[in-house]
């Protein structure tokens, strides 16, 4: 079974899944189907940790991959669902640039961190691909939170950002200690729950759920 | 120390179950005082050498030195709140069940602050710096109903600095992926341990780290140009808040870059390290001077002011050597009493005029001889002027840096100091002089909660000028044990 891992490298294709999915968010319109995007990126998340898991045979892996799975996966779409029907958006209307353009920059993207980590100062332990996508992964949830104008993807954007990063750590050193880890989910999931009830409110005063209204606060 | 991190928690229960306002108020105080005399003998401890417990927590000079402007602050505030939630909710500004929001959020931000003090853990201490944010942003938008820029400030607060901190998270993986290879099997993240091991680490690797905490945790310590959140942040929350973040979360933010730099200065040599803070607190005091110059709002103009006083924080670590690291401690006590005194001003100039801005508000002094004259006071500190506490500070890390030869740096700093002296001084002078041709609200003024809250502000006042002339000999002992804890052992 480990050796069936290795040999069609199982652990690359979750990965590049992962990216693949934060490529899609570029493309994509409909606020309903970027949760979605964000729901199976994290599955995949949550799938690499257990796969890495089993590959190395650390128990506590198994119970991060599961806390991932439960928060990332499961609450934090339920909940960012129900916020963007509470809203009544659906779509994303003229973002800053076109989907075209943004899914050209985000392979552009992914281009600049493939060539600019090509040396490699991080050996790490399962795959060689992995940091690198993670990188890349926060970089379009970075681009995606400065181009779109919805309350709603900047979050979004953001939490594509923290998928990335935990990627980042994992790949770098099997994942934190458990406290610390649900210590940090914790805090991201307070986080978002803010964010998704400032949201609501920023349609409400506002009665648009544009961030380009705010623009009270200068200088 | 497990004492010290319960009564905020409890006191912030109690507070949100209690029913009457008044009551919650003076209950808030009692919490703040009594953790205040819990946490005595607990610093007093810490200062003389470092204590651990339960292998998260530790607590040494420099924790203990943070950890006591924390309560102190707390005190502060909680005192200054009683009158300013009560007339707030006369005016309408907040309602009922918002008070006891106000104060369980109040205490729960109390305890997120301490939490960062103590913690041992390089990632507890994110969790708790993140969750200051997440409290803070909560405090800040609680007005919603009356003011959308509140929710606007809120919602830039929390998405600025969430990204930025996560950049902070990348670095704390990576110290943790450096101390991998120094240990061969598990990582270490306590920075006890951590710093014992620290002249092992691989330089490349630590100042990668080092770059994403100080990008990380500099955007919550609102140095420029990463600054954006903080001016609507500090203008938008209520007063006794922004107090609070200007005078201590900004401080436990760069308490945070601090506890990064003892370990990463003797794998990467201080040159890389002192370089970078002095770049990004030459960039912060510049770009605040010329916003400070042009600003129409005196509680921006303050916000803007807490950028150029974070800035020359970050210049005094930057230069290094135990005579900066003690100016720049001695600054962070300096400004953190000094602006939250204004802040505390500015909220009741606010209450009586119905304004923040500079054009509406005129006479201050020969309206309200008190209040003004306590202004006046704050606003020469922070201005900078002899003999206040802050021009001493400022001297010293001006002083020390002239003494390693970095004129030009020095230079530069001068310049901007001075631009920023005639900002603030002529922004308030227009509040403070002149004939007052609006009517003002007139704030009610009977009740033990005005005479308490004109009491701490004068207390203030007073610590602000008798530090410029006169440091004691605790303060003294607490500062160089601080520097201790950051330079290693062996300094005096």
């Amino acid at each position: 079974m480990k050796n069936w891992i290795e040999v069609f490298s199982i652990v690359d294709f979750v990965s590049v899944g992962i990216l693949l999915t934060a490529v899609a968010l570029n493309g994509m319109r409909r606020l309903e189907s970027s949760v979605k995007a964000y729901a199976v990126n994290s599955w995949l998340l949550s799938a690499l940790i257990g796969i890495v898991a089993f590959m190395i045979g650390e128990s506590h892996l198994y119970a991060a991959s599961l806390v991932t799975f439960i928060s990332k996966g499961v609450v934090i779409p339920i909940f960012l669902r129900k916020i963007v029907r509470e809203m009544k958006v659906t779509h994303e209307v003229e973002p800053y640039i076109s989907n075209a353009l943004s899914l050209t920059i985000s392979g552009l993207l992914v281009a600049i961190v493939y060539a600019s980590l090509k040396e490699g100062i991080f050996i790490t332990g399962f795959s060689r691909n992995v940091l690198q996508i993670s990188l890349a992964v926060i970089l379009i949830g970075l681009f995606t939170m400065i181009t779109r104008r919805k309350a709603i993807t900047q979050v979004i954007g953001l939490l594509f950002m923290e998928n990335g990063l935990f990627l980042a750590g994992f790949s770098l050193t099997y994942g934190m200690p458990m406290i610390i880890e649900l210590g940090v989910l914790f805090d991201m999931l307070m986080g978002i729950i803010i964010l998704g009830i400032f949201a609501v409110q920023i349609k409400r005063a506002f009665a648009s759920s544009d961030l380009d209204k705010l623009t009270i606060l200068k200088g | 120390m497990i004492t010290i991190l319960l009564i905020p928690v409890v006191t912030a229960i109690i507070c949100y179950l209690l029913k009457g306002h008044r009551l919650t108020g003076y209950v808030s105080m009692a919490g703040s005082l009594l953790l205040a005399l819990a946490s005595i003998p607990v610093i007093r401890d810490a200062f003389s050498s470092g204590i651990s417990e339960a292998g998260l927590l530790y607590m040494d000079g420099l924790s203990a030195y943070i950890m006591s402007l924390v309560i102190f602050l707390g005190i502060a505030s909680a005192i200054y709140s009683i009158h300013y939630i009560d007339h707030e909710l006369h005016v309408g500004l907040i309602d009922k069940d918002g008070i006891r929001r106000y104060y369980g959020l109040f205490h729960l931000f109390v305890f997120t602050m301490l939490l960062v003090t103590v913690s041992n853990n390089l990632a507890l201490m994110w969790i708790a710096i993140e969750a200051t944010t997440i409290v803070s942003a909560v405090l800040i938008g609680l007005g919603y109903t009356k003011r959308p820029m509140a929710i606007e400030a809120a919602w830039k607060y929390i998405i600025l600095c969430t990204v930025g901190i996560t950049f902070a998270l990348l670095g704390t993986f990576i110290t943790y992926y450096a101390s991998i290879s120094v240990r061969g099997t598990e990582g270490i993240l306590n920075w006890t341990e951590l710093r014992k091991v620290a002249p092992g680490l691989n330089p490349s690797t630590m100042k990668l780290a080092f770059i994403f905490v100080l990008v990380g945790y500099g955007t919550k310590a609102g140095l420029a140009p990463l600054h954006n959140w903080l001016p609507d942040a500090h203008s938008e929350a209520p007063s006794p808040i922004s107090a609070l973040l200007s005078g201590i979360l900004l401080n436990t933010a760069f308490y945070g870059i601090m506890r990064f730099l003892s370990i990463v200065e003797p794998s990467t040599g201080s040159l890389f390290t002192g370089n970078l803070l002095i770049l990004f607190g030459l960039i912060s005091t510049g770009i605040s001077s010329v916003f400070i110059l042009v600003q129409e709002n005196y509680k921006r103009l303050l916000a803007y002011s807490s950028i150029e006083h974070m800035g020359i924080i970050s210049l005094g670590t930057g230069i290094g050597g135990p005579f900066a690291l003690y100016g720049a401690l001695l600054h962070i006590l300096n400004h953190s009493i000094a602006k939250p005194l204004m802040f505390f001003a500015s909220g009741m100039i606010q209450a009586h005029y119905g304004s923040t801005r500079i054009d509406r508000v005129k006479g201050v002094l020969s309206r309200l001889p008190f209040l003004g004259t306590l202004t006046f006071l704050g606003a020469l500190s922070l201005a900078g002027s002899p003999p206040f506490n802050i021009f001493i500070s400022e001297f010293t890390i001006f002083k020390a840096g002239a003494d390693k030869g970095l004129w030009p740096v020095v230079g530069a700093f001068l310049v901007f100091v001075v631009v920023v002296f005639y900002g603030i001084l002529s922004g308030f002078s227009r509040i403070l002089f002149g004939n007052s041709e609006t009517e003002t609200q007139g704030l009610r003024i009977e009740g033990s909660g005005a005479v308490l809250q004109r009491f701490v502000m004068f207390v203030m006042a007073a610590v602000v000028l008798i530090l410029g002339i006169w440091i004691p000999d605790f303060i003294d002992s607490a500062i160089w044990s601080g520097v201790r804890s950051i330079l290693g052992e062996g300094v005096r």
